[in-house]
């Protein structure tokens, strides 16, 4: 280890750090060749007057960036996806950890369960989407049907109607898609913590709290924080939820920077202005990013 | 310290694997032999056209001439824009697709656009009903017209049986027949959506224009809160949240879930189009039907809503000539009259007209509505211009604005959008 | 396994059953839904007030689906396009995660942002660009195109999750191993990709499922009819003024189910490879 510790120069050209770009080399290529394009190109259309194909016409400089940031729409769509990112992110991991210590105990069914847990997430995205508006559909839709029956509620809403039950509608169908690929990662990370850790506890008489804080945790850390921050990566960026169930609506309280980017871009054919929130949107996440960054490689020097 | 002599062994073996697996892919792609013309065809899913009317007739298509293909490639409707717009931004269009027609203007505006007259038979131009030809630009025919259809107004017999001549007359019937929860008077879809047709029949039915026209024939100010619009919308916002006649959770409802109501005989009176009999046929409904027209408010003569779609051709299509080869194959009656049956339009061709199975009275409601219906303002920015008429209407159904202050603002958006002072 | 944790398990045990058994009903709502929906007939799909059980029950959706409009392609596609993207996807993560995990050299942290970046821009943004490198290349209308769109937008869970499990087994294990005269190449193969078995079980799920699910560049670049995959095969029944939903319902059904099945099987395999990776710990 003690030559880890060596000046980062010298570290360049030593055969560790030359097998390292090596075993890089592949993954980078693949990486670089297919998404620099697209990536610089954004850019570019960000700065250019493009036309309605997306074609740069002319620099434009900051032109665009003035008309987006200078719109007060742009800023509450910007707030709404923040929101909606942080409240989804949020229950998609504690249900999904809920889920995966349950899974973690052993009992008859238990492998079924976890096959039918995935189930919401082995469907391709915009045709559950599709499904959960037919469930939510008012006059024919089994979910009012049910809630009545169940007596639950005797005049339950309209969901998509209205802007906040719309909103609720469409962060639970995020959160159902999302909340599977929670519970598998975290479920993977439990299982690969030693059985003797807890063997151990038990003996020192510890509960169970404590045996999910001390070990369990610690244990899979680092997956919650990868799970969570690409978790936060694609919630921000979930286009087909709410453009499927309310395409933004009602009026444009369920818009959010995706759907707005989408909308620009494919409905009003202004790439430019699409291009500006896109770049927004990059720098939010790296923002977002940087902030867990931290805490991954905090926990990283200490072990 | 770590690194050992193996480590050269194992550099060479999976990133090696990785990369060789790249390349093949990507050489086992290039060079496909281009010996015959093989044209692509963006087709639409229309309801009620099946995947073995569009497998036959490419079959059918591909047997006559084996240098002249074609690749019907189906796509979902929703989709059928953003693939398009794919496809010719990135360079690489398919030969012909079928498009609402007032996609030609963006298209056009783009250069994107071939001739199609180059390239399709002059006996299958000539068989085109000439009312049906909606896509010309400039003067000059751009679009084959696919599939043409007024829409109509569907009452359920079973519920009301009153023809209204007015709208006026269409409030009272509807007062009249709503019985909810059990049925109710009207159907109303609430829900932003793709196309605003809704708005369109009451606005055209008072009158109204979306555009003022300048001296040129372009399109000007946005007329879309001139008093027939405030008459439409507040028309609508009365029928729904005063009269309470239309269905119940219509804000949450496009055509696509407000429809299935009046089919499952919960509604006396829809504004629909021709899909509404094979609709009704899958969704089982046995109550009888009449057709009439939708009609104007008091005043105002019946103006229905005409939509059309095109065939376009694009000037990056590799093999246009095969296209339009496979435009006349296909318009002859044998085919495409078999293809407005199943998606439910009245023929576009004189030489199908005549076919028996559009001697019903759908068709004959449809071709009176076609007689003085007015399509949508063919302007580039129009999907941008009814979004803000969409949120005007949502505003008002939800209470937010009066339908005058609602229009105004979208009036004023819209002229933003089109660069008008 | 059990017994000596049996204590506060078999204590909780009742109550995690119970727990997952509303949990499973609440998520699994919508199947309930779609499986009731598939079947039924069209006549019955539009009744108010809806029904949980049809008064016809038929299977007929499933011939229709299967006979009429040909699934069975559109799941060959799938399975190529999911089988090839997981396959890239390891052979590209694999060396670049234990690269990350295990070695020293200037700018990791770097390395491992640049995977996340490409995570920042939805394929929303990127497609019409990427839909020229692809025509440039070739790549249009082809699995080969797919499945390297669909490796490089999984490749930053893979890299992530991998290099986190590589570095979690401990140094001393490797290095035993290089006492022993293994050579590096030797190690990873016999001994870290063994342990970390759930990790690598983890990834292929996530890149099969992503890729067999992926729906907008398999729009916008396929232009074949015979080269659809089953995600815009499904969206056959979804027409222009209304949706089949007993056809998309009983699609759905059998879209879901090899996903499903493959899962189990590895889900099994996985727990062997647990118990023969008695080296952890």
């Amino acid at each position: 280890m003690a030559d880890s510790l060596t000046a980062p120069k010298q570290r360049f050209l030593a055969p560790e750090a030359r097998l390292a770009y090596l075993l890089l080399l592949p993954a980078v290529v693949v990486l670089v060749g297919f998404m620099i394009y697209p990536l610089v190109y954004v850019v570019l259309m960000s700065l250019s007057t493009t036309n309605r194909l997306g074609w740069l016409t002319h620099f434009a400089g900051l032109k665009n960036f003035l008309a987006v940031l200078g719109d007060g729409n742009f800023w509450r769509v910007t707030g709404r996806s923040l929101i909606w990112t942080a409240l989804a992110v949020f229950v998609k991991m504690s249900l999904g950890m809920v889920i995966a210590l349950l899974l973690n105990v052993e009992f008859p069914g238990r492998k079924v369960a976890h096959m039918l847990f995935i189930a919401p997430w082995a469907s391709s995205v915009p045709i559950s989407v599709l499904l959960w508006s037919w469930v939510y559909t008012p006059e024919f839709g089994l979910l009012n049907h049910t809630l009545r029956m169940l007596g639950l509620t005797g005049n339950p809403p309209v969901w998509l109607g209205y802007p906040i039950s719309a909103f609720i509608a469409a962060i639970w169908v995020d959160i159902w898609i999302g909340v599977p690929f929670m519970a598998l990662v975290f479920l993977a990370g439990m299982k690969s913590i030693p059985e003797d850790q807890y063997e151990s506890a038990h003996i020192d008489g510890v509960n169970a709290v404590q045996k999910f804080a001390f070990i369990t945790l610690p244990g899979i850390r680092h997956l919650v924080l990868v799970a969570t921050l690409l978790s936060a990566l694609w919630t921000f960026n979930d286009f087909n939820v709410i453009w499927i169930l309310t395409a933004g609506g009602p009026v444009d309280t369920t818009d959010i920077l995706i759907t707005s980017i989408y909308k620009y871009a494919f409905v009003y054919l202004k790439f430019d202005q699409a291009s500006v929130m896109a770049v927004v949107t990059f720098l939010i996440l790296t923002g977002i990013s940087a902030v867990y960054a931290k805490f991954y490689f905090a926990g990283e020097r200490r072990s | 310290m770590r690194i050992t002599r193996g480590a050269k062994r194992f550099s060479w073996a999976l990133p090696l694997a990785g990369l060789l697996a790249v390349l093949t892919m990507a050489l086992a792609s290039c060079g496909k032999p281009v010996a015959k013309a093989t044209a692509t065809f963006f087709w639409a899913q229309y309801d009620g056209v099946t995947e073995d009317y569009r497998a036959s007739l490419e079959a059918a298509f591909n047997k006559v001439d084996p240098n002249n293909q074609i690749d019907i490639v189906s796509v979902p409707w929703d989709q059928l824009h953003d693939k398009l717009t794919t496809a010719l931004a990135g360079g690489a269009p398919p030969d012909i697709s079928i498009i609402g027609t007032r996609w030609l203007l963006e298209f056009y505006g783009e250069k994107q656009l071939a001739d199609p007259t180059l390239y399709v038979g002059k006996d299958t131009l000539a068989d085109i009903i000439p009312g049906t030809k909606e896509g010309v630009v400039n003067g000059k025919l751009m679009g084959i017209p696919v599939a043409a259809g007024a829409r109509f107004l569907a009452i359920n017999n079973s519920l009301a049986t009153d023809v209204p001549q007015t709208m006026e007359d269409l409030e009272k019937d509807a007062i009249a027949a709503n019985k909810p929860p059990d049925h109710y008077g009207l159907i109303m879809p609430g829900k932003k959506n793709t196309e605003l047709t809704d708005f369109a029949y009451y606005f055209y039915a008072a009158g109204g224009d979306f555009f003022a026209k300048n001296p040129d024939g372009s399109f000007g100010k946005s007329t879309v809160n001139s008093d027939a619009g405030v008459q439409a919308l507040t028309f609508m916002n009365k029928l729904a949240n005063v009269d309470k006649v239309v269905q119940p959770g219509y804000l949450a409802q496009t055509r696509m879930e407000a429809h299935p109501v009046f089919y499952a005989g919960k509604a006396a009176y829809v504004m629909i189009g021709a899909w509404v009999d094979s609709a009704m046929k899958q969704a089982g409904s046995t109550f009888p039907v009449t057709y009439a027209q939708i009609p104007g408010f008091a005043g105002h003569p019946s103006t229905p809503l005409i939509i059309t779609d095109s065939i376009a051709f694009f000037s990056g299509g590799k093999a246009l000539p095969t296209a339009g080869k496979f435009i006349d194959f296909w318009y002859k009656p044998e085919w495409k009259g078999k293809f407005d049956q199943l998606a439910g339009f009245p023929p576009v061709t004189e030489s199908a007209s005549s076919l028996p199975a559009f001697n019903t009275p759908m068709y004959k409601a449809m071709g009176v509505a076609a007689q003085h219906a007015k399509g949508w303002p063919l302007i580039a920015t129009w999907d941008q211009c009814q979004d803000a008429i969409w949120d005007a209407i949502s505003k008002v159904y939800l209470g937010q604005a009066t339908p005058k202050a609602a229009l105004d603002a979208a009036a004023a958006q819209i002229d933003k959008i089109n660069n008008i002072q | 396994m059990s017994g000596s944790v049996a204590a506060w398990r078999s204590r909780g045990k009742p109550v995690a059953v119970a727990l997952t058994v509303v949990l499973l009903l609440v998520m699994l709502f919508p199947f309930f839904v779609m499986i009731t929906t598939m079947l039924r007939t069209s006549q019955e799909v539009y009744v108010s007030p809806p029904r949980w059980i049809p008064h016809i029950v038929t299977f007929r959706n499933f011939a229709i689906v299967w006979s009429q409009y040909q699934l069975l392609g559109y799941f060959k596609s799938s399975l190529v396009i999911g089988v090839g993207s997981t396959i890239l996807n390891l052979l590209l993560s694999i060396p670049a995660a234990y690269a990350i995990a295990r070695l020293r050299f200037a700018g990791r942290q770097l390395f491992l942002y640049l995977f996340l970046v490409v995570q920042m821009f939805s394929p929303v943004v990127v497609v019409i660009s990427l839909f020229k490198t692809f025509s440039k290349l070739g790549l249009l209308d082809t699995y080969s195109g797919l499945v390297i769109i669909n490796a490089v937008f999984t490749m930053a869970f893979s890299v992530w999750l991998l290099s986190g499990y590589f570095r979690s087994i401990p140094v001393e294990i490797e290095e035993a191993a290089f006492i022993d005269g293994a050579t590096r190449s030797q190690t990873v193969i016999r001994i870290i990709l063994p342990i970390s078995a759930p990790g690598l079980v983890t990834t292929a799920i996530y890149t099969f499922i992503s890729a067999w699910n992926e729906f907008l560049f398999a729009l916008s670049f396929i232009q074949t009819q015979s080269k659809m995959p089953l995600t815009l095969g499904l969206y056959r029944f979804v027409g222009r003024w209304s949706s089949q939903w007993e056809l998309l319902a009983t699609a759905d059904f059998l879209a879901i189910i090899p996903v499903l099945v493959l899962f189990y099987v590895i889900q099994q395999r996985l727990v062997a490879g647990l118990a023969g990776g008695a080296v952890k710990g």
